[in-house]
């Protein structure tokens, strides 16, 4: 089976400054997909060019195995968009807004009509159907924003900031309802500044520097290989010799001036602590509390990227 | 060709066309009106009173003679207008970008543009040849060129405003282009006066504006032979060269994504 998305040797320029050197991505169908990086490091290029926004300049992307130059029009029909600015509208209604976004998928209002009114329900917006945009509040314009990207009933979503500058409430809201949509078998690709939000949503990641992939896979994953984490342990017993004793042990200890406490590095805390206790205990010390730290996404970002994500 | 017609998105082009001509027809108060208002004042104004001083240019009217030309005003001004505005505006707004990832090719985006440009240019024109003749009870000679010439014209301007709304960064952009070459190029085309009125040197000038030729190609279908100073095989080849180069030149730019994708 093809790749939902598959993205091989991506680059781009603007006026010959790169902005992308290099991406390669593969997204299976039904994956719940995240792309974080910090601002300009090629995130919406990426997006724009699979989505058509932005010319493919040299690499390869393709969609359900095919190619989104040549078979533009199926591969933009299997999926959905949301950008991370939001559009406006002076003429129209939302809901019309809606029928013409479905019609340019090549939909008939007559056959959009179901999903437009469920849309409309499911995102809050019935009583605003006749408004146009600017008379929706900022939560509300997300929300048009992200039931106008469903209008084709996509297999993939494609979501560019969709938590951007929302309440908690409506955040909870959407990762719900993407959690929904995940659900059905939507493959859905995400860029977002809240690692927070990739932790909880996504089953993998890519964290994208200076248009550039720097790694690729699961949260967990990556917690666990380039995270540190520690187990910190309390103890009465301690005493210099123990470092000799200690001397076969795989992780890297410290232990604090008094010797009441000892931190250990470890990379996966959790598995280690068994071992940790058990050394400990057999050789003679007593413990009295032992704590365990772990690294979150957001480090791993930090240690990879050397910025914070807001950046 | 029929694999060509197949995969055309008709319904995608359809509702974007359609979003086009409602969009001007939602504000006809200052896309419909205003032309046969300032073109009623044109005919009672100049017309009237200055057909004290020039009773008849070419064995017509005065307050006739210069309808066509009025009309040529109106379809070319309101033709180019909507669609270098509606799609500057698309782009100011983020709408182009809707658009932009849809199954739409950039063809029919830029022949739905064009299509709704020409539709106001078009009913622009009709409108203000019914005000002629319902207020001077000017003839229609010859319909089926009269129809032609409003059609090219306003599909060739309707192309020009695609032209310019690619290019356009703010409504500046947008309002130089009339102020500076096509309200000049109208008014130095013979709406109001003849060329054979002009000295030599200017005459001659004249004859190399296009919109000349349309102007008097439109007063030859509405007026009949004897009125319009080009004749009507030039003018209809004129105004079939400008529908063909800025259709190819608009639809060029856009079909490479020229400043529409990045």
């Amino acid at each position: 089976m093809s790749a939902a998305i598959e993205v091989r040797n991506l680059t781009k320029s603007y006026d010959d400054v790169p902005a992308l050197r290099g991406i390669d991505l593969t997204i299976n169908p039904g994956e719940f997909y995240g792309l974080l990086g910090p601002n300009g490091a090629g995130k919406t290029t990426t997006i724009g060019i699979i989505t058509g926004l932005v010319k493919l300049q040299s690499g390869n992307v393709s969609v359900f195995g095919k190619d989104i130059v040549r078979d533009f029009r199926y591969t933009r029909s299997k999926i959905g968009v949301s950008p991370q600015d939001f559009t406006s509208d002076w003429f129209f209604s939302i809901e019309k807004l809606l029928y013409f976004q479905a019609g340019y998928y090549g939909i008939t209002q007559k056959e959009a009509a179901p999903t437009i009114e469920r849309l409309l329900e499911q995102f809050g917006l019935t009583a605003k159907r006749d408004s146009k945009i600017r008379q929706l509040s900022g939560g509300m314009k997300r929300r048009f924003q992200i039931a106008k990207s469903l209008v084709n009933d996509p297999d993939i979503l494609i979501l560019d900031e969709p938590t951007a500058g929302v309440d908690v409430e409506l955040r909870r809201m959407l990762w719900n309802y993407l959690r929904e949509l995940h659900s059905k078998g939507k493959t859905i690709l995400l860029t977002t500044h809240y690692i927070e939000e990739a932790e909880q949503l996504c089953e993998k990641v890519s964290i994208i520097d200076e248009g550039k992939i720097v790694i690729e896979g699961t949260p967990a994953e990556l917690i666990r290989s380039l995270g540190k984490g520690g187990v910190e342990v309390q103890v009465s017993g301690w005493e210099d010799a123990m470092e000799d004793r200690l001397s076969n042990m795989t992780f890297a200890y410290e232990p604090s001036e008094d010797g009441g406490r000892v931190i250990f590095t470890v990379d996966n805390p959790e598995k280690a602590l068994t071992g940790i206790v058990g050394a400990l205990s057999s050789n003679g010390c007593s413990i009295h509390e032992v704590k365990v730290t772990k690294s979150s996404l957001e480090d791993v970002f930090i240690e990879l990227t050397g910025k914070t994500i807001g950046e | 060709m029929t694999t060509l017609v197949q995969h055309i998105n008709w319904v995608g082009f359809r509702t974007l066309v359609a979003r086009e001509v409602t969009r001007f027809l939602s504000v006809y108060r200052q896309t419909v009106f205003p032309g046969v208002i300032s073109s009623a004042l044109y005919i009672i104004i100049f017309g009237f009173t200055l057909q004290q001083r020039i009773s008849s240019i070419n064995d017509v009217p005065y307050t006739i003679y210069i309808i066509p030309g009025l009309i040529m005003m109106n379809v070319i001004t309101n033709a180019y207008n909507n669609t270098a505005s509606s799609l500057l505006q698309m782009k100011l707004l983020g709408q182009l970008q809707d658009m932009l990832i849809t199954p739409l090719s950039n063809l029919e985006l830029a022949f739905s543009f064009i299509i709704g440009g020409a539709t106001r240019g078009f009913i622009n024109g009709v409108m203000v040849l019914l005000l002629g003749m319902a207020i001077t009870g000017m003839p229609l000679e010859h319909p089926f060129y009269v129809l032609l010439f409003l059609l090219m014209v306003s599909w060739s301007f309707s192309s020009v405003g695609l032209i310019i709304g690619i290019m356009a960064e703010s409504w500046d952009n947008i309002a130089t282009m009339v102020n500076f070459f096509i309200t000049p190029l109208i008014f130095l085309g013979g709406v109001f006066y003849s060329i054979n009125m002009l000295p030599g040197f200017w005459r001659t000038l004249s004859m190399a504006n296009p919109i000349y030729y349309v102007i008097n190609g439109l007063r030859y279908s509405v007026l009949g032979g004897g009125a319009a100073d080009s004749s009507i095989g030039i003018s209809l080849f004129a105004a079939a060269v400008m529908t063909i180069l800025f259709t190819a030149a608009g639809t060029y730019l856009f079909h490479r994504g020229y400043r529409i994708r990045q």
